[in-house]
């Protein structure tokens, strides 16, 4: 067990450092912020005295080793327009966009394996093709043109919840909604599918000869089999997710790490950019080593070949 | 039975929501939220001319000495009493003997001093330095307490108006690094600032002046216009600065104003064909302005005929717009092309995703209505930094003829902050190369009074009728969502700054 860790540490770390070699590179290939930092009338020296004085001019190869050098320190360097340091202004989102993801992913998981056992249960039933119609206009529907029409309907028509923000239990109500809807989507076919492969197999034909209830072996005998795509997708989905789901963080006003990307990139902030990558990148390794480890505990197959 | 439960949820919910807001108003009597676009990055009293900054920061936490009428651009005095020029170089300030600052020291014109120098220190890149206090140096002289002499290197009659860009701040602001915990002298202290979420301002017990109707301000930002307009029809907030055109759907609540920006497109005037003022004049001939208000931007747009807005000392009220006339333009280029000139070389409209709303429609419109009167243009869409690459000189030597769309923001109450940036031959921005502009330009920026005016207009005018280096376009309005429960008239400087005590309650 310690040894496949150690072995996926290794792993992540050689893929963190690619990542974020080509992170370096691509952010500094459009220029450097000073432009936009400076107002318009700034003259041609001032914007070359504010370059030079936060070394934008250096060589590529000399900022880079200057980075990894920092970077090894747990130092990421300060955020230009926030004049502060950039690991703080990353670590700050990331619970945010955390406990999104989390939240949204509990409550997909749940949902999908109802709804995809149900249908799965009897194919082509009533239940099964409103199922099927229901998520699949989920799992394409645009999450902005969701997000705005949920605000109007629910927020200012009704006025049940606050249109954006983050505060009490009732503002997680529309970002968690808009933002489940295509991983339920996408979640419930995949249980689907799976499901109906399991429920024609053969342990299943002898859990019903033997005289298991309905219910025990849809949930018991085949759920348990189908589980492992399930699985793999939502930690796909997570991993996305951690990412920062920023549509609904922007729409929503949420401080999520998404968001603070996104801002990062438009503005050329590279400390901040760098900062969040490593962060989330982190993060999805976790994911990662979680996603496997439950495969070993669903499938005693795995356990015994990681054994 | 389901529906029941159903409708019982929702009545439970509206209770609820209900109950909430209850809950909260009694609370939030004197307290307003304010909706912005975005999250200042900064609150550093430095760059309080940075309009994210200045909006929740300039005469809310910091002061500034003089002030200027958004109407018509009159000085008046805020922290400063008096003001006046000693002799060409000099001008002596009395200030205010009765103001103290939030960390409780006295202000000064120790302070003021500071706060000049803090400002001009180049490692800070402050705005305020970067956008007024640039081509002259400026030197303070404490006389004594309450009076001081600021002392410039070249005659500069807007010393008063300059001071109205420069935020006055304690002297324990550190001098070599931006803050994020602004001193200053104003009715409101910076009482939390939660990044990303919100930005409180409580008032301030000991300010000198009379005490401001709205005690605590809550910052929020939304980056969706549609979201910001909902907020404030809800009730969650009060005031959203700027709403799009497409939002501002209710006339109880929403209002419009000239926001002191102009948007145009500028002709590089250096490169053939574009160096012949007939081809320059038939690109504003052939455009069509007024088929652009009221549809693909508000109809409360003004047609410009220069940079600046109507009450900026310098706007020349005298200007008329180029007719559209496209058979006009036609003959023009005719006429030009008789001459040699090689009407048909390709010019690039170049344009910027987002430079203002509804500016993509706006290039794509100027797009059809040149290639109608027979201009060979194409379009090149940029982002920021690519749009910051080519407006600056040294311009490329190869680059193609092109005409380039601008946004520009003078609501500082005097042409100076345009003109010398934009047009004298030497600036990093200028298409033109007019000796007799320069001249009319050095004279405006030396002249008082009326002199100073008519100076300015005549620039103003050679650059519209003799010198034609820009297609304008428009004076721009913003739309302001005021919560009915308040009192607020959004102006010309709601773009830069929203002072809190200007707002009272129905």
């Amino acid at each position: 067990m310690l040894t496949f860790i150690f072995r996926r540490l290794v792993q992540a770390a050689i893929a963190l450092f690619a990542l974020l070699s080509v992170v370096f590179v691509l952010a500094r290939l459009t220029g450097n912020p000073t432009n936009l930092y400076l107002p318009i009338e700034a003259t041609r020296e001032t914007r070359e005295r504010f370059a030079e004085a936060r070394r934008f001019n250096d060589p590529l190869h000399e900022q880079f080793l200057r980075f990894i050098g920092d970077a090894l320190r747990l130092d990421f360097g300060e955020s230009v327009f926030q004049a502060r340091p950039a690991l703080t202004v990353a670590l700050e989102a990331f619970p945010v966009t955390l406990w999104l993801a989390l939240c949204t992913m509990c409550l997909a998981a749940i949902l999908s394996v109802l709804i995809g056992a149900l249908a799965a249960y009897r194919p082509n039933g009533i239940f099964d093709r409103v199922a099927g119609v229901v998520t699949l206009i989920g799992a394409s529907i645009p999450d902005f043109w969701l997000a705005l029409v949920a605000i109007l309907f629910f927020a200012v028509s009704l006025g049940w919840v606050p249109t954006s923000g983050l505060g009490g239990p009732l503002s997680w109500i529309l970002p968690v909604s808009v933002l489940l809807v295509r991983p339920l989507g996408v979640l419930t076919q995949v249980v689907r599918s799976s499901m109906i492969g399991a429920l024609s197999s053969p342990y299943v034909k002898t859990a019903r000869a033997k005289g298991a209830s309905p219910r025990r072996v849809v949930f018991v005998h085949a759920l348990r089999n189908a589980l492992l795509p399930a699985v793999t997708v939502a930690g796909d989905l997570i991993a996305g997710f951690l990412n920062g789901a920023v549509v609904v963080e922007t729409i929503f006003g949420w401080p999520g790490i998404g968001n603070v990307m996104m801002g990062a990139i438009r503005q050329r902030d590279f400390a901040v950019i760098q900062a969040c990558i490593v962060v989330v990148a982190v993060a999805v390794f976790v994911v990662n080593i979680l996603v496997d480890l439950s495969y070993s505990r669903l499938d005693p197959r795995i356990r015994s070949r990681q054994a | 039975m389901y529906l029941k439960s159903v409708s019982r949820l929702a009545q439970g919910m509206a209770a609820a929501t209900l109950a909430l807001g209850i809950a909260t108003t009694g609370a939030m009597a004197e307290s307003v939220t304010i909706v912005l676009d975005t999250e200042p990055d900064q609150m550093d009293p430095c760059q309080t001319a940075k309009s994210q900054v200045g909006k929740v920061n300039r005469q809310n936490i910091v002061e500034t000495l003089t002030e200027i009428d958004p109407v018509d651009g009159s000085i008046s005095p805020r922290l400063a009493t008096s003001w006046e020029q000693v002799d060409d170089l000099t001008w002596r300030f009395v200030l205010r003997d009765d103001v103290t600052f939030h960390d409780g020291s006295p202000f000064t014109a120790e302070a003021v001093a500071f706060s000049l120098e803090r400002t001009m220190v180049e490692d800070l890149a402050c705005e305020t330095a970067i956008k007024y206090f640039t081509g002259f140096e400026i030197e303070a002289n404490v006389i004594n307490d309450f009076t001081i002499d600021f002392v410039t290197s070249v005659p500069m009659p807007i010393v008063p108006t300059l001071f109205s860009t420069l935020a006055i701040m304690g002297t324990a602001t550190p001098i070599d690094a931006i803050t994020r915990d602004p001193i200053g002298t104003g009715p409101f202290v910076l009482s939390e600032w939660l990044p990303g979420q919100r930005i409180v301002l409580e008032a301030f017990d000991g300010y000198w002046g009379e005490a401001p109707v709205v005690t605590s301000a809550t910052y929020i930002w939304r980056t969706d216009s549609a979201v910001r307009a909902a907020m404030v029809a809800t009730g969650e907030a009060d005031i959203a600065p700027t709403i799009a055109v497409q939002d501002a759907t209710d006339p109880a609540m929403d209002f419009s104003y000239v926001n002191g920006e102009t948007t145009s497109f500028r002709i590089d005037a250096l490169v053939a064909p574009l160096d012949d003022i007939r081809v320059r004049r038939a690109l504003n001939h052939a455009i069509d302005r007024e088929a652009m208000m009221g549809t693909i931007l508000s109809e409360n747009v003004i047609i410009a005929n220069q940079l600046v807005v109507p009450g900026i000392n310098g706007h020349n009220p005298d200007l008329t717009p180029f007719d559209y006339d496209p058979d006009l333009a036609r003959q023009l280029l005719d006429e030009a092309r008789a001459d040699g000139v090689d009407v048909d070389t390709e010019i690039v409209l170049i344009g910027r995703y987002n430079i203002y709303p509804g500016s993509e429609e706006v290039i794509q419109a100027m797009l059809a209505m040149y290639q109608d009167v027979g201009f060979n243009v194409t379009l090149k869409m940029t982002d920021a930094a690519e749009w910051y690459e080519i407006v600056f000189k040294p311009f490329a030597e190869d680059r193609a003829p092109n005409v380039f769309q601008t946004m520009h923001d003078n609501s500082k109450g005097d042409a100076v902050f345009t003109i010398a940036s934009k047009y004298r031959s030497d600036s990093n921005q200028s298409t033109t190369d007019s000796p007799e502009l320069d001249a009319l330009i050095d004279r405006a920026i030396a002249a008082t009074g009326d002199e100073r005016r008519d100076t300015f207009q005549e620039a103003f005018r050679m650059i519209h009728e003799d010198l034609v280096t820009d297609v304008d376009l428009f004076h721009m309005v913003g739309f302001t969502r005021v919560n009915p429960r308040l009192d607020f008239q959004p102006s010309i400087a709601t773009n830069s700054e929203l002072q809190l005590a200007q707002i009272a309650f129905n």
